[in-house]
């Protein structure tokens, strides 16, 4: 009996206050949006960061003089390293013809002399597990060591950009979502607030016959959890409908051709975070607003 | 029931209860008089906990409410019914709603609580009227209601400070009827009124307060 008399009353709470609630429930949609739409971008541009760095290669430059056994060697151990997911080997007359194709002018340079100057590699594609800054250098330490190897090249600069960027992104989420989360949670108690205000006379009611402070305070905490709920409902509403027309918008538009995915990515967890972090919210909030209630005497 | 020893309360200089001791035994009927200010409700108050006294201790069934944690208040509210002048209903409520609150609150079972409910609504002759909103009730109906609610966990004291204070005489008499019937029942009642009629028919233990003394303390005559 008592469950269902604090639900209902919960939901009076909400019909009786319902301008407010709204307001509440606008403002939480509203700021989770924000942090909706900066999680969907962060996700997004990790997911691209993964695709276009898969893409990086590890160039291992084998002394021209090696002989057979220590370039099989190298390839061997190379096949060892957990990071390496594909090893392409480029001998000399390869890497030559590769470089009179792509640069058929200077290729007249190369004509002129007796011997192919150009040494033979090995190519290395990474698993995007090893891309980040640290284990690409700890890779090519260990890689310059082995026998037969003159140097290691891959692009340093490209990577350590994107580790920074997405790094920067996360940092910024975690401000933006805190700034954002601490203007909800005001607005919210004050929604509660008013909520226990209009309330006053049938709050003091309950104290004289017998109602603990907790038994007052529960429709409070599941209105507020309830707005919550909803407006992170309403956010979700609002970041599929503008994220699924753009993504239609911009494959429609052609301009983004040949890329083959734009916005990717939502997963069901973004939903779900969404709502939770509404409800959590709402609960906090309403939480902090009838503290009071708990210890009042009279 | 109640002890009173030395109870004192001071408001910012202003002296509601001074040195106040008394006790009422378990089935006593205790008519709480004296001219306006002379600290009936605030006597009230500390002894329902919604003060605590500056000096002196109070017993309510053995449980000092003179030194109770905020905490236990609510446990202590649930052995008493409480009346107030000003009805104290929830006006958007029905009757019925208003009454069966204590029990919602203490957790009685929905078909229990509802069968006394209508027990005591019939006890105060509104039984036909439970579904109405109180707020549309007449003043001596909305009483009647708020004494229902008091009584209906059966609690063995009743506190009510001026339950007749907002109705005219023969609403008067109808109430004062009522508590005599919960009396008759063996409730024990505190009744704090300065209505010189409702003193004479109540025909209880009169206790005088005057300036927040007790200034007399008769037994009741019949
Ligand atoms: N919250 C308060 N703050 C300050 N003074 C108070 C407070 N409550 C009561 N008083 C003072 O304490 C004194 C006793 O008040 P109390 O309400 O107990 O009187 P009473 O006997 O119930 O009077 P009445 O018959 O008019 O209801 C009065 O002088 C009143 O002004
Ligand atoms: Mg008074």
């Amino acid at each position: 009996m008592r469950p269902l008399y604090l639900l209902r009353e919960a939901m009076n709470n909400l019909r009786v206050n319902r301008g407010n609630v709204l307001i509440g429930i606008v403002t939480t949609a509203f700021t989770l949006v924000c942090f909706g739409v900066f999680l969907l971008l962060y996700l997004n541009l990790k997911n691209v960061s993964g695709t276009l760095q898969s893409d990086i290669e590890v160039i291992v430059y084998l002394d021209p003089g090696a002989s057979e056994q220590v370039v099989s060697l190298v390839q061997k151990r190379l096949k060892t390293e957990p990071a390496a997911v594909t090893l392409t080997f480029v001998s000399k007359e390869q890497a030559l013809r590769d470089f009179s194709e792509q640069f058929p002018e200077e290729s007249l340079l190369l004509e002129g002399m007796d011997a192919n100057p150009l040494p033979a590699s090995v190519v290395v594609n990474l698993s995007p597990r090893f891309l980040d800054t640290e284990s690409l250098s700890a890779f090519a330490e260990r890689v310059k060591q082995l026998p037969g190897v003159t140097h290691v090249a891959y692009s340093q600069d490209w990577v350590d950009t994107l580790t920074l960027m997405v790094s920067y992104f996360e940092l910024g989420a975690v401000v933006i979502g805190m700034i954002l989360a601490m203007a909800t949670v005001t607005i919210i108690a004050n929604t509660i607030r008013l909520s226990l205000y209009t309330r006053k006379e049938e709050i003091e009611i309950l104290r004289l016959i017998g109602a603990t402070g907790v038994f007052i305070a529960i429709p409070y905490v599941i209105e507020g959890t309830i707005l919550g709920a909803l407006g992170g409902g309403l956010s979700l509403a609002l970041l599929k409908g503008v994220f699924e027309f753009l993504r239609l918008e911009l494959n429609a538009s052609g301009w983004f051709a040949g890329v083959e995915h734009i916005l990717p990515i939502f997963p069901r967890q973004v939903s779900f975070l969404l709502v939770m972090t509404g409800m959590l919210l709402g609960c906090g909030s309403s939480v902090l607003s009838v503290f009071g209630l708990m210890k009042a005497r009279s | 029931m109640i002890q009173l020893f030395h109870v004192s309360k001071v408001y910012d200089r202003c002296v509601a209860l001074h040195d106040v001791s008394f006790r009422i035994d378990q089935g006593e009927c205790v008519i709480l008089t004296g001219p306006s200010g002379a600290g009936k409700t605030t006597l009230l108050k500390v002894i329902f906990g919604a003060e605590t006294p500056d000096s002196g201790q109070i017993l309510v069934q053995n449980r000092n409410v003179a030194r109770i944690r905020g905490g236990a208040i609510p446990y202590l509210r649930r052995t008493m019914g409480i009346v107030l002048q000003n009805f104290q209903l929830l006006p958007q409520k029905s009757v019925y709603d208003n009454v069966v609150l204590p029990l919602i609150i203490q957790g009685v079972k929905r078909r229990e609580a509802r069968q006394r409910v209508m027990d005591v609504l019939k006890a105060v002759g509104m039984e036909h009227k439970q579904k109405i909103r109180t707020g549309v009730l007449s003043a001596g109906e909305q009483q009647r209601i708020c004494i229902a609610r008091a009584i209906v966990n059966s609690p063995i004291l009743l506190l009510a400070d001026e339950p007749t204070g907002n109705l005219d005489a023969d609403l008067t008499m109808e109430i004062v009827e009522l508590f005599r019937r919960i009396h008759a029942e063996g409730t024990t009642i505190l009744l704090a009124t300065h209505n010189r009629q409702v003193v004479e028919q109540m025909n209880g233990r009169v206790v005088h307060l005057q300036e927040g003394r007790v200034e007399s303390d008769k037994e009741a005559t019949r």
